[in-house]
């Protein structure tokens, strides 16, 4: 797998891998074609371009075979924490207690894509009152009773509060049907008053003390429900060490964003940058080994950014992405369009920035935890946008809404509205279903309309 | 004195009027949201998947300049967000922290804001932060602490931080109209019961043109011959202004709603006070009145919601349950289902989504469930749904 880098069906994909095997090429121990994941039903595969890099390969085959590992922590005697909704918080002080490890049943909301809806999450949702006019994290709901994607919790915690109406919804749902849930309060973020002491958090929000001190009292409680479940106590040393351990996967990510989003020509698909993001959040359920999977993918990057070879041709549209895609094939799209990704807020920067190790280690957790962009006014969220596009150059902006969900009803407009007016960018929002073929020409062209403004505009 | 308007039973009318600016809680005109005279914000994208409800009480705090101030809460997300829009909306180009107390960066106004941002001049808008959690020490005081910083925004608009006596008396006085209220209820219908709670809500029957806060009065204090049908429930979200006609809808198909629990309706009164304890500490029996009892959807866990359904089912002996609930309402439709399963009941989903025209849904197909209610036609619509759900019943 060298040479000009270029992306490959599933199939060619597995035919490397196939004569990497043969060769004798050290790969890890759950790595292998991805076709075995069709056999599971995981079909659209099929339908995806992926990198053809190891590094890549090794990245998806990490992804997909979560489920096997949770399975073997149980078998292990490890504990499994559900962590619901924070989306980056919790999980690293689950993963400070060496017997826990967490993952996020939220992210049974990309299974119907994966599965080409062949898998009937949605279809159980609607029978427990959960219908389409909700995000499809609702497929989470189905996992829970068909108990086919992911091994029941041993806890679960979910944070509510300034969070969306669906999962807050959603997660009621299933604590009625008898999975309890440990929730905790997560504040509306809001401005500090004049006078009002405040604290800065990572990625630069400010909030008011008061409101991190109330988070870092709901984390406690949190904390106390994992050393219980651990069977050992969750002291500040383990935390700190915990903390640094997740920044290191942070500092990667950061190094590997950087270069994925500025080099050109795009040195990394916009595919593998979401994955790669996403193990920001909880590690895809083993820390160590995401540490190596982040440093292999970012090893590939800075050869092929030392050696000005990509993926895509020199000189693509640069677009920053905001709010993850519900169909995986979309950002396969992007690129078919002539763009190429240029930064990304996917509902998860807070998962992304260093959390402070200058402070106490709860501390640095609320205030991690009250950085998340979905606690706090649009505008704050649109700030971020504006900088990080501004900082990765990025010529054009794609709000990606998810249906039905709470949060992209007003958003859109608030943050399309501020970066046509900070960065005088083009904004194109876009609705994206679980499976996006019907709206595949629609999608398309709206994609292609945006990446033709933006080359226009650089003949101005 | 300056009036401040608010939807959330959640604000307590008493704390508002201690500090002696003047509470309104309203139900707001589905049709303060139609494309003029303000369609360059409320018609453009955010149309699509916004609450019919939200975007009614954007459209009412838009149009009504003249209030002192408008109060939001966190109680769901598109209220948290529509707060921010019209705050931002009111008050183009000013940092958020004033626009919005609890808001965000600056902002130049909302995108194609066209005439409303250039007038601006909007009341105030304030979001009080309601904790969904309600079981531990630390969502109390979360609670105390946003009447406080309520508090300080009154007094910011011109009002009085009340001494402790002064709360203690209105919470008081608000206590004795409230029973008094709670004791006429069972004297009305429905739909009278209803409008009476509105009118309280209302602070008086008085009405301000410029604020259009007019609500019908269209019964005498008491009703004699109390509507005969088949008991139902109604239970759900608020109702917005005109919604009351729903009740005639229900018993013009044979019913008759033996317990409102809407939003609007009698559960979401706060729990009468401890005079003992009110002396003593009236802000933290205010916060027990109202945070430590009212019932509701967006609370977790749920637990009141429940309980105060299975007591006051069990009383009213209702036979059926009507959800009313706003397209894009997550909390309520999800509350439907398990309505069924824990009541044992059949249950109406009346999904009510405004003026259909006007709100197409976010995947640009027809509304699930088919849309209801809330305009007049809407509730037309309705009628058929309602009319066979009776027939069930029957």
């Amino acid at each position: 797998m060298s040479g000009s880098p270029k992306r490959l069906t599933m199939e060619e994909l597995d035919r490397l891998c196939h004569r990497r095997q043969a060769a004798g090429v050290p790969m890890a121990a759950y790595a292998g074609p991805l076709a075995r994941h069709v056999a599971d039903g995981d079909r659209r595969l099929l339908k995806l371009l992926y990198d053809d890099s190891a590094a890549a390969l090794r990245l998806w085959n990490f992804l997909l075979t979560e489920e096997d590992r949770l399975h073997e922590a149980r078998a292990a005697g490890r504990k499994i924490v559900g962590t619901m909704k924070d989306l980056g918080t919790v999980p690293v002080m689950a993963y400070a207690l060496p017997n826990l490890v967490a993952f996020y049943p939220d992210g049974a909301w990309w299974t119907p894509c994966v599965m080409e809806l062949s898998e009937g999450l949605f279809g159980i949702a609607q029978s427990l009152g959960l219908g389409d006019a909700m995000c499809p994290v609702r497929a989470m709901a189905g996992a829970f009773i068909n108990r086919a994607h992911f091994p029941l919790p041993d806890l679960l915690t979910c944070s509510v509060g300034a969070t969306c109406d669906d999962f807050s919804a959603i997660a009621q749902r299933l604590e009625s049907l008898g999975y309890p849930i440990l929730w905790w309060e997560m504040p509306s973020r809001r401005q500090p008053d004049p006078d009002e002491p405040a604290a800065t958090l990572p990625g630069g929000f400010r909030a008011p003390e008061s409101q991190v001190a109330l988070v870092r009292s709901e984390l406690d409680r949190v904390r106390a429900a994992l050393s219980e479940l651990a069977g050992s106590p969750l002291a500040d040393e383990a935390l700190a060490a915990g903390i640094r351990e997740a920044n290191r996967v942070r500092g990667i990510l950061g190094r590997l964003r950087r270069l994925a989003y500025t080099a050109d020509p795009c040195p990394m698909p916009a595919l593998e940058m979401l994955i790669a993001e996403m193990l920001a959040i909880h590690f895809c359920s083993d820390r160590a080994e995401s540490v190596a999977v982040l440093t292999e993918l970012l090893d590939e990057v800075r050869r092929r950014a030392d050696e000005h070879v990509g993926v895509l041709p020199a000189g693509a549209a640069r677009l920053f992405w905001v709010n993850p895609v519900a169909d995986l094939r979309v950002m396969n799209l992007l690129e078919d369009c002539g763009a190429r990704l240029c930064g990304t807020e996917y509902l998860f920067c807070h998962a992304l920035d260093a959390i402070p190790q200058d402070l106490p280690p709860m501390e640095a957790l609320a205030r991690m935890a009250l950085a998340d962009p979905m606690v706090g006014p649009s505008a704050d969220r649109a700030a971020r946008v504006v900088r990080d596009a501004r900082a990765f150059g990025a010529e054009g902006v794609v709000v990606s809404r998810i249906p039905g969900a709470s949060h992209c009803a007003l958003e859109g407009a608030v943050i399309g509205g501020i970066v046509r007016d900070e960065l005088g960018l083009p904004v194109v929002e876009l609705e994206v279903p679980p499976v996006a073929d019907p709206l595949w020409p629609t999608l398309k062209t709206r994609l292609e309309a945006l990446v033709e403004t933006v080359l226009d505009r650089r003949t101005r | 004195m300056k009036t401040v308007v608010y939807s959330s039973p959640f604000v307590p009318a008493e704390w508002i009027a201690a500090h002696g600016v003047r509470p309104r809680r309203i139900r707001p005109d589905p049709a303060a949201a139609s494309p003029s005279p303000y369609g360059p914000v409320l018609g453009a994208g955010p149309i699509m998947g916004v609450c019919p409800y939200a975007r009614a009480f954007m459209g009412e705090v838009l149009s009504a300049p003249a209030a002192g101030a408008a109060v939001f809460t966190t109680t769901c997300d598109q209220m948290r967000r529509a707060a921010e829009w019209a705050g931002r909306a009111c008050h183009p180009g000013t940092a958020t922290s004033r626009a919005v107390a609890g808001g965000a960066a600056p902002w130049h106004g909302p995108p194609k804001a066209g005439r409303l941002a250039s007038r601006g001049g909007g009341p105030p808008v304030f979001l009080m932060n309601v904790p969904a959690t309600w079981q531990t020490p630390a969502a109390a005081r979360l609670y105390r602490d946003e009447l406080r910083r309520l508090g300080r925004f009154l007094v910011h608009l011109g009002g009085t931080a009340p001494s402790r006596d002064r709360l203690a008396e209105t919470l008081e006085a608000y206590d004795a109209r409230r029973a008094a209220l709670r004791g006429a209820l069972g004297t009305l219908s429905a739909r009278q019961a209803s409008e009476a709670i509105a009118r309280f809500d209302l602070g008086s029957e008085k009405v301000s043109g410029t604020l259009r806060l007019k609500v019908p009065d269209t019964f005498s204090d008491a009703a004699p011959d109390l509507p005969r049908g088949t008991p139902v429930a109604l239970v759900g979200g608020p109702l917005m202004r005109g919604d009351s006609r729903i009740f005639d809808v229900l018993e013009k198909a044979g019913g008759v709603v033996v317990l409102d629990g809407t939003e609007s309706g009698a559960r979401t009164l706060p729990a009468p006070v401890d005079r003992r304890r009110l002396r003593d500490d009236p802000l933290m029996e205010l916060v027990d009145a109202y945070f430590g009892t009212i019932p509701d959807a967006f609370r977790r866990p749920d637990a009141l919601l429940y309980q105060w359904l299975g007591r006051e089912l069990a009383a009213s002996a209702a036979r059926g349950i009507i959800v009313w609930r706003y397209v894009w309402c997550d909390m309520w439709a999800a509350a439907a289902a398990r309505l069924r399963e824990t009541t044992g009941l059949p249950v109406l989903d009346l999904d009510v989504s405004g003026d259909p025209a006007r709100q197409p849904s976010r995947l640009g197909r027809a509304v699930p469930g088919g849309g209801a209610g809330a305009s007049p036609a809407g509730l037309a619509r309705s009628a058929g749904r309602i009319q066979a759900f009776m027939e069930v019943l029957k």
